[in-house]
């Protein structure tokens, strides 16, 4: 099979998992009650007849009164159209806000994504390749442990040490509060403190040469990424510790080492590439974990993410956002998975042939 | 009749022997067992008498009497880990509500802790695992249609799944639980069914169609008991992550400050506000406290799994 029919097969196998994915959300968005639904469509401080007539409009438009199937197309055509509420806490389109802030959560696991895979290779495949040496014994229990670690308790270690107590990076927020009236208004909004036209501020102060800035602000990435490549790491190098440890037991290894090719070029030409192969494809269930653990993270360093936004909308009671990101997050999520697969088949054909 | 039934329960109890021996050969995971009886033997004291360790309220983690500011309290800050206070203390928000023995809040947090957990995983698991096994078993469109639900459900990250629940259903700890089963039961149906998928080609299940057994008799009467043990595995695995996934959602705030319980998660938010002010202690011990039971539910179910895997045994 091409790869083009493949990735064509798989995009097929994905719309009912989209489709699920809004009933779900519709669900929810409905289960509990008019009020809350309409809650994220209304702005609170608006009373009495105004108020009365926005709902009147929004049952209208969203045909309330009508049979929950022809509700669900109505909420379809309206998120289909990007309209997914006021958030209260932002006081904009909850659209806006992931506009806003994705770009950062989506930086922020690249970042930590590539950091776990730049340390658990070497690591993974060292430690199956020495087997039973006191440095595999000390990475299993390293890894054991951080694998029974709560993400809050990850984060907040690094938090409190290199943070806040040894002062070795910034630990809050996008950029030293003391820079922000130094950014100009032309690619600044200081209202909203949302910067143009990428919305990632290091990336934004850069492309207008504000080298400041942009170090300053890409030092802030530095903290919450260690804390969530730390989350992720042990997840990875137990799965490509024991795929090594198999790997190394197959017969094309063995004849490798009888015909005399060195300890070294075995594991690093011979084994490692096939054993990083079903790491690639357990990433995927572990992309799931990175996305709850950037919430966590994001909240603890208030790195202005998705992550940290739903939270706080979470705790203020903003139903739009909370919403909004289950849907969003959920797409993230889809389409991630749906990458790693093609990557997965692009790197081993057989897999195409299931 | 009688003697075959002799001999098949003497078979049972060598099983169990050998699998008790095989067991308690891997140190480590009788470590975690000891730990885990630890805890274990915490929650049942605070249940059954909390006068023994000197507890009064197991369930609030403010006593009635310091609902209003304490006065011996007012002004002083949280104390260190110290010999009358071995974890140190905690004070709920800065003006001094009740300076409360961390030790002691902790003792109370396993009890709850422990129940939580147990609750998800075994309602998550028996709900799971019948979905699993009968989808499994009866194939065709019931099977598919299950699959893609659970696909659903693992396309959304668990942790925004289960705030955006508990948004819906309401902050409190029972829904929190509730919460946290909608998330759990698709990793056993999924389970449940590869299991079954494997079972049901047996020779066995084969005869017993032969001989006339209904669906029902071959699914619960001979595919269940296949299923199970290496379902309770995973159960005995589960109970140490699940904590860590709900002691996070008390962490970022799930339970509103008017709703909470000694709950470890909800320590840790506690000392959210103190820790950067110098207080270390009122986060990193209820997370080392989590950590230490993750660990050890790890290291229990790692030697159960040996155990039923004939394979992993060496």
């Amino acid at each position: 099979m091409k790869l083009w029919i493949y990735v064509v097969r798989r995009l097929i196998l994905l719309i009912p998992t989209i489709i699920g994915l809004t009933f779900l959300v519709f669900a929810l968005e409905h289960v509990g009650g008019t009020a809350l639904f309409l809650a994220q469509y209304i702005n609170p401080h608006l009373t009495g007849t105004a108020r009365q007539k926005l709902v009147e409009e929004l049952t209208a438009k969203f045909h309330l009164n009508d049979p929950v199937y022809i509700q669900y197309f109505y909420w379809l055509a309206a998120i289909f159209q990007g309209d997914m509420g006021t958030s209260t806490t932002l006081g904009q389109p909850v659209a806006t806000g992931f506009v806003w802030f994705m770009p950062n959560t989506i930086m922020l696991t690249i970042v930590a994504s590539f950091l776990t895979w730049m340390i658990s290779i070497p690591i993974g495949v060292y430690s199956a390749a020495r087997r039973d040496s006191i440095l595999d014994q000390s990475v299993r229990i390293v890894t054991f442990t951080l694998y029974s670690m709560p993400v809050f308790l990850i984060g907040f270690a690094i938090f409190l040490t290199l943070g806040t107590t040894w002062r070795l990076f910034p630990d809050q927020g996008n950029v030293d509060p003391i820079l922000l009236p130094t950014i100009p208004d032309a690619w600044f909004d200081h209202t909203t403190a949302v910067s143009y036209p990428t919305h990632i501020l290091a990336i934004d102060a850069f492309l207008h040469g504000d080298w400041t800035v942009a170090w300053n602000s890409l030092l802030h990435v530095i903290l919450p990424a260690l804390a969530l490549t730390l989350a992720l790491l042990a997840g990875i190098i137990r799965i490509l510790r024991a795929s090594m440890l198999e790997v190394l037991e197959q017969d094309y290894v063995r004849l490798a080492r009888a015909k005399g090719v060195p300890e070294r070029l075995v594991h690093n030409f011979h084994a490692k590439k096939n054993a990083l192969l079903p790491t690639v494809t357990s990433y995927g269930y572990l992309v799931s974990g990175l996305f709850g653990g950037a919430v966590v993270i994001e909240y603890i360093f208030t790195f202005k993410g998705i992550g940290w936004w739903t939270t706080v909308a979470f705790l203020n009671g903003d139903v739009g956002v909370v919403m909004g990101s289950t849907f969003v997050f959920g797409l993230i999520l889809v389409a991630t998975t749906l990458l790693l697969d093609v990557l997965y088949a692009f790197l081993d054909p057989r897999i195409r042939y299931e | 009749m009688a003697t075959v039934t002799a001999i098949g329960r003497n078979i049972r109890f060598d099983e169990l022997k050998l699998s008790g021996r095989v067991f308690f050969a891997n140190k480590t995971a009788v470590a975690g067992l000891v730990i885990f009886l630890v805890f274990m033997g915490d929650a049942l004291i605070v249940q059954v008498a909390p006068g023994v360790l000197g507890i009064q309220y197991p369930n609030d983690v403010v006593p009635p009497q310091f609902t209003q500011t304490n006065p011996e309290c007012v002004g002083t800050a949280p104390e260190p880990p110290s010999i009358a206070h071995p974890f140190g203390t905690i004070q709920y928000g800065l003006s001094g509500i009740g300076c409360l023995d961390l030790l002691q809040l902790v003792m109370k947090a396993i009890r709850i802790d422990i129940a939580i957990s147990f609750f998800i995983v075994f309602v998550g698991a028996a709900i799971g695992t019948l979905i699993g096994v009968v989808s499994g078993y009866a194939g065709k469109w019931l099977d598919e249609a299950m699959m893609r639900i659970t696909d659903v459900f693992f396309s959304v990250p668990f942790l925004i799944l289960a705030l955006a629940v508990g948004f819906v259903i309401g902050r409190t700890l029972l829904n929190m639980a509730l919460a946290l089963i909608i998330i759990w039961w698709p990793l056993y149906a999924r389970y449940g069914r590869s299991l079954t998928l494997t079972t049901k080609e047996a020779t066995f299940i084969e005869s017993a169609r032969a001989s006339g057994s209904g669906r029902l008799k071959i699914m619960f009467r001979h595919i269940l008991p296949n299923v199970l043990p290496p379902v309770l595995v995973q159960i005995s695995l589960d109970v140490g992550t699940v904590i860590l996934i709900f002691s996070t959602l008390a962490f970022i705030g799930f339970l509103p400050s008017n709703a909470l319980v000694p709950e470890l998660g909800v320590i840790a938010n506690i000392g959210l506000d103190l820790a950067p002010l110098g207080y270390w202690w009122t986060v990193i011990v209820p997370g080392a406290v989590i950590t230490l039971f993750a660990l050890a539910v790890n290291l229990m179910g790692d030697g159960l799994r040996d155990v039923i895997d004939p394979r992993r045994r060496s």
